[in-house]
C-alpha cells in the first residue's frame, strides 16, 4: 500500500498541509503549478497580512521552510493531469520539467485556492477596465509592497481614495451570493496602511454591513477608525464615472438617507473570491463534487470540514470556500490528520459519504 | 417664597405627526417638533401582506445596500427611493395610504442594478392591484382606467376615430378585415400613434416608409384596442386582460406573419404577457423591423442635424434591443448621432411607464422637477442650443412629453423631438427646394 500523501496546491494551505503531514510521521508529494511556492499571496503581490500587519513574504518563508524536509517531495512547475484508483492507492500523473510521471498515493490533499474576482463582471457601472485609478485590492497590495502608492493615472498622490466593498460577493445576480469573508478587513487593513504612507490622504470605506468577525473587530476595524481616521460610510457605490480627470462616484449614503455625489482619485475595489482555475481543473480530474459556487464541496459539514465526496480525497483552504489565512493553516492541520489517518486505516466512519 | 411652576411631565408629553393651532396647519416634515420621534413598534403584518401578494415576493429580499438609489431616475427629483420602500414597509407601511406606490415608472434600472435580485416590476403592481380593489387609486389615474374599459384607448375617443389620422398618410393604409386576405405584417399602430395629435405624425410616417419599401402590410384599423401593458403595471391587471383578451380575438381572425409595433409598452405585452393569455407569435419592434432595410431605403435628401437617442425603458432595458434603433439613425444621411450620459441599459425614464403617462398631476406634487424635463436638459447639453439639435425617440409616449418638457424648462427653439421614423421619413423626400 503506497504511504504517501499528495498534496495539490503550493500555497498557505498546501504547504502547511504538507509540514503537518511530515511532523507526524507520513510522507507527502507536494505540487506545485508555478515555480515558486506561496500559493495566491505571493503571486498577488500581497504586502502585510491581516491583522497583524506582518510581512506576506516572511510569513510565507515560514511556511516555506516548514516543507524543506526529506519526508515531502516538493515538485513545482507540476500540475496534476489524471488520477485513478480510490483510497488506499491512487495512481496520479503529474506532469512537469521531466515529463509525465505516474505516483501511487494512499490519499490526497486538494488545496488549489481561490482567484480574486474578476471586476469586469460587475453589474455595476465599475468602469475597472476603463478608469486607470480604478483598482482592486491586490492592485493595491502590489504599490503597498512597493512602498509607492499613487494614482495609476498620472503616478501623482491621490488626495482622496475610496474603498468599495463587496465587489463580487453578495450578489444573486453574479450568482456568488457568498461572503467574502476578508474583504472588509484586508480593505481596512490597506486604508491604515495608506494612511501611514500617506497622512495628507483621505481614506474613506464605503459598505453595506462591516463584517469584522472575532478580534478583526478590534484588531483592524477599530483602529482603523479611532487610531488612522479611515471614514467609514454605510451605503455602496452604483456608478462611476470620469470627471474633470478625477473619479465622480456615485451612490447614496443611506445612514442619512442621501444620494452620494463625490469626487475620488483612486477608487479601490473589494474584490472577493471565486474558486481558482486549479480548483475546477482538479476538481474535474478528481471526480470530487463541487458546490453551486464552484468551490469543493464538503459533505460532513459542520463537524468534518476537510472530507470531500470522494473517500480519501481531502481538501484545504479557500479551495473549499472563502477563507482568511488563519482559518486555512488550522484547515490544512486537520486536512493532513484525516489524510494520514486515512493511509493508517482510521478512515473516520461515515466521512465522504455525504 | 415659593410659586406653582408649572409641572412637566415628560412622560405625558403628547407628540403630533399634525398640528393645527388657531386654524393654521403647522405640522410638516420640516418640523421636528411635531413628529413622532420614537418608533415604539415595528409591525410586520405589512412586510407579511406584501410578500403573500403574487408579485410582492422579493420585496422582503432588500439588504439596505443602497445601489438602487443612485440609478433610480425618481429618486433625482425626490425623496423617494426603492431601499426606501422596503424600509418603509420593514416599519409597517404596507404603501397603500403612501405617495410612494405611483412614483415607481417601473423602468427596471434598480432591478438592473439590484444584487438580491428585488423587482419593482413586478412588486409595483401587485401592490397598486390591491390599492385599485381598494378604490385608492389617484383620480387622474382612474379617469385613465374608465377610458380604457370603455373605448380600449386612454384618451376616451371612440374606436372608429383610431383611423382618423389615415386620411393625411398620402399613402394607402389597407385594414384587415376589408382586404380580405392574408399579409406578411400587421401593423399594430398603438394608442398615442393613432390618436395623440402629435403621436399621429410617427403613423404617417411609418406607412409612408413602409409603402416606399414595398412592405405587405395592413392594420386592425377600430379593431384595435390599446395593449394595456400600462394599465397592468398601474394596477390593473383586470384590465390588462380583458384588453388582451380583445386583440388576440382580433390577432387571431387574421393570417399574418410577423406583428409590427409601434410602442415598446405593446412590445412587452405582446411578446412576454401575451404568451400566457393564449396568443404567440413574432412581433418586433418598428426599429427592429426597419433595421434589416437599411440598404434598401432609398434616402433622397441629408438632414443635417445633430441626434441623440432616448433610449425607451421597454425596448432598450427591459428587452435588450439597443442596436436597432442606432443602426437606423446612422443609415439617416446627415445624422451625427451622439450619445447622452445616461444611454442604454443605464437610460433615464421619461416617466411616462408604469401608469405614469396618467399620473403627471399627482406625481408633480411629490417631486422638483419632471422626469421628462431632466431627461431634456440632459439632451440639450449633448446636442441642444442652435436648434439643429434633435432628441430621437422611439416610443410613443415620448414626442409629446418630451415636447412639453422642452417648452417647460426654456428650450423652445434649442432642441427638437422626433420619431426615428420621422427622421426617416424626412431623409427620404427630396430636399426642400
Amino acid at each position: 500500500m503506497p504511504d504517501s500523501i499528495l498534496v495539490i496546491g503550493g500555497g498557505p494551505a498546501g504547504l502547511e498541509a504538507a509540514r503537518a503531514i511530515a511532523s507526524i510521521g507520513g510522507k507527502a508529494i507536494l505540487v506545485e503549478r508555478r515555480d515558486v511556492l506561496g500559493g495566491t499571496p505571493d503571486e498577488s503581490n500581497y504586502a502585510a497580512l491581516t491583522p497583524r500587519m506582518g510581512s506576506a513574504q516572511d510569513a510565507l518563508d515560514v511556511l516555506r521552510a516548514g516543507v524543506v524536509d526529506p519526508a515531502i517531495d516538493v515538485r513545482v512547475s507540476t500540475t496534476l493531469t489524471a488520477s485513478s484508483g480510490s483510497l488506499g492507492d491512487f495512481a496520479v500523473t503529474l506532469s512537469g520539467p521531466a515529463g509525465e510521471t505516474t505516483e501511487h498515493v494512499g490519499s490526497i490533499i486538494v488545496a488549489t485556492g481561490f482567484q480574486h474576482f474578476d471586476p469586469g463582471r460587475e453589474t455595476q457601472m465599475y468602469g475597472y477596465y476603463e478608469h486607470a485609478d480604478v483598482i482592486t485590492l491586490p492592485d493595491a497590495e502590489k504599490m503597498l509592497k512597493e512602498h509607492h502608492f499613487v494614482r495609476p493615472s498620472n503616478g501623482e498622490i491621490p488626495r482622496n481614495v475610496a474603498f468599495i466593498q463587496c465587489v463580487g460577493s453578495r450578489d444573486r445576480r453574479l450568482g456568488n451570493e457568498y461572503c467574502s469573508k476578508v474583504c472588509c478587513g484586508v480593505a481596512s487593513k490597506e486604508a491604515i496602511e495608506i494612511r501611514r504612507m500617506l497622512p495628507d490622504t483621505k481614506v474613506y470605506i464605503f459598505y453595506i454591513d462591516m463584517r469584522m468577525y472575532g478580534f478583526w473587530e478590534n484588531e483592524i476595524y477599530w483602529p482603523a477608525q479611532e487610531e488612522h481616521n479611515v471614514t467609514y460610510i454605510r451605503g455602496i457605490v452604483t456608478e462611476i464615472v470620469g470627471k474633470d480627470g478625477r473619479l465622480l462616484m456615485k451612490g447614496e449614503d443611506t445612514t442619512m438617507g442621501r444620494p452620494l455625489e463625490v469626487l475620488m482619485d483612486v477608487i479601490v475595489l473589494s474584490v472577493g473570491m471565486e474558486p481558482s482555475r486549479g480548483t475546477r481543473d482538479v476538481a474535474g480530474i478528481l471526480g470530487i463534487d463541487q458546490n453551486k459556487y464552484g468551490f469543493i464541496a464538503l459533505p460532513g459539514e459542520p463537524m468534518d470540514v476537510v472530507s470531500t465526496s470522494v473517500p480519501g480525497i481531502f481538501v484545504a483552504g479557500a479551495a473549499a470556500g472563502p477563507k482568511d489565512l488563519e482559518d486555512t493553516v488550522g484547515m490544512a492541520g486537520a486536512a493532513a490528520a484525516h489524510a494520514v489517518g486515512a493511509i493508517r486505516g482510521s478512515l473516520r466512519a461515515g466521512a465522504g459519504v455525504g | 417664597m415659593s410659586r406653582d411652576l408649572p409641572i412637566l411631565k415628560v412622560d405625558q408629553i403628547h407628540e403630533l405627526e399634525h398640528a393645527v393651532v388657531d386654524g393654521v396647519d403647522i405640522s410638516g416634515h420640516w418640523n421636528r417638533m411635531f413628529s413622532d420621534r420614537s418608533t415604539t413598534a415595528l409591525p410586520t403584518e405589512a412586510m407579511d401582506w406584501i410578500t403573500s401578494l403574487d408579485g410582492g415576493e422579493s420585496m422582503r429580499d432588500c439588504y439596505q445596500c443602497g445601489k438602487c438609489v443612485p440609478v433610480c431616475p425618481v429618486q433625482h427629483v425626490g425623496d423617494y427611493g426603492p431601499r426606501k420602500l422596503n424600509a418603509k414597509v420593514v416599519r409597517g407601511n404596507d404603501l397603500i395610504d403612501d405617495p410612494d406606490l405611483w412614483l415607481c415608472t417601473t423602468c427596471g434600472n434598480c432591478y438592473r442594478v439590484c444584487p438580491k435580485e428585488v423587482n419593482p416590476l413586478r412588486i409595483m403592481p401587485a401592490i397598486r392591484e390591491q390599492a385599485v380593489l381598494q378604490g385608492k387609486v389617484p383620480d387622474e389615474l382612474s379617469d385613465v382606467f374608465r377610458n380604457l374599459q370603455k373605448s380600449g384607448n386612454p384618451m376616451g375617443e371612440s374606436p372608429r376615430k383610431r383611423i382618423d389620422w389615415i386620411a393625411e398618410a398620402g399613402v394607402d393604409v389597407p385594414i384587415i378585415s376589408q382586404i380580405g386576405r392574408p399579409v406578411d405584417v400587421l401593423w399594430y399602430v398603438s394608442d398615442y400613434t393613432s390618436y395623440h395629435p402629435r403621436g399621429k405624425d410617427a403613423a404617417r410616417a411609418m406607412a409612408r416608409v413602409m409603402t416606399a419599401l414595398g412592405i405587405d402590410f395592413a392594420i386592425l384599423g377600430p379593431e384595435e384596442r390599446s395593449d394595456g401593458d400600462s394599465a397592468r403595471l398601474a394596477g390593473e391587471s383586470g384590465l390588462f386582460e380583458l384588453l388582451a383578451e380583445q386583440n388576440i380575438k382580433a390577432f387571431q381572425k387574421y393570417e399574418f406573419k410577423q406583428l409590427v409595433v409601434m410602442d415598446p409598452h405593446a412590445f412587452n405585452a405582446f411578446k412576454n404577457q401575451y404568451p400566457r393569455l393564449g396568443w404567440e407569435g413574432e412581433v418586433l419592434h418598428y426599429t427592429q423591423f426597419l433595421a434589416p432595410f437599411v440598404d434598401k431605403i432609398e434616402f433622397q435628401s441629408s438632414v443635417d442635424l445633430d441626434v441623440t437617442y432616448h433610449d425607451p425603458c421597454y425596448l432598450g432595458r427591459n428587452n435588450g434591443e439597443y442596436d436597432a434603433p442606432r443602426k437606423l439613425l446612422e443609415a439617416i444621411p446627415g445624422v451625427r448621432l451622439a450619445e447622452m450620459p445616461h444611454t442604454k441599459a443605464n437610460g433615464y425614464c421619461c416617466g411616462g411607464g408604469g401608469g405614469g403617462m396618467w399620473l403627471d398631476g399627482f406625481v408633480a406634487e411629490h417631486v422638483s422637477e419632471r422626469l421628462s424635463e431632466r431627461r431634456v436638459r440632459e439632451a440639450v447639453a449633448t446636442v441642444g442650443m442652435d436648434g439643429s439639435g434633435v432628441l430621437s425617440v422611439a416610443c410613443p409616449y415620448e414626442p409629446s412629453r418630451f415636447e412639453d418638457a422642452v417648452k417647460s424648462t426654456g428650450n423652445d427653439g434649442r432642441l427638437v423631438v422626433r420619431d426615428i421614423i420621422e427622421l426617416i421619413d424626412q431623409a427620404m423626400q427630396p430636399p426642400a427646394a
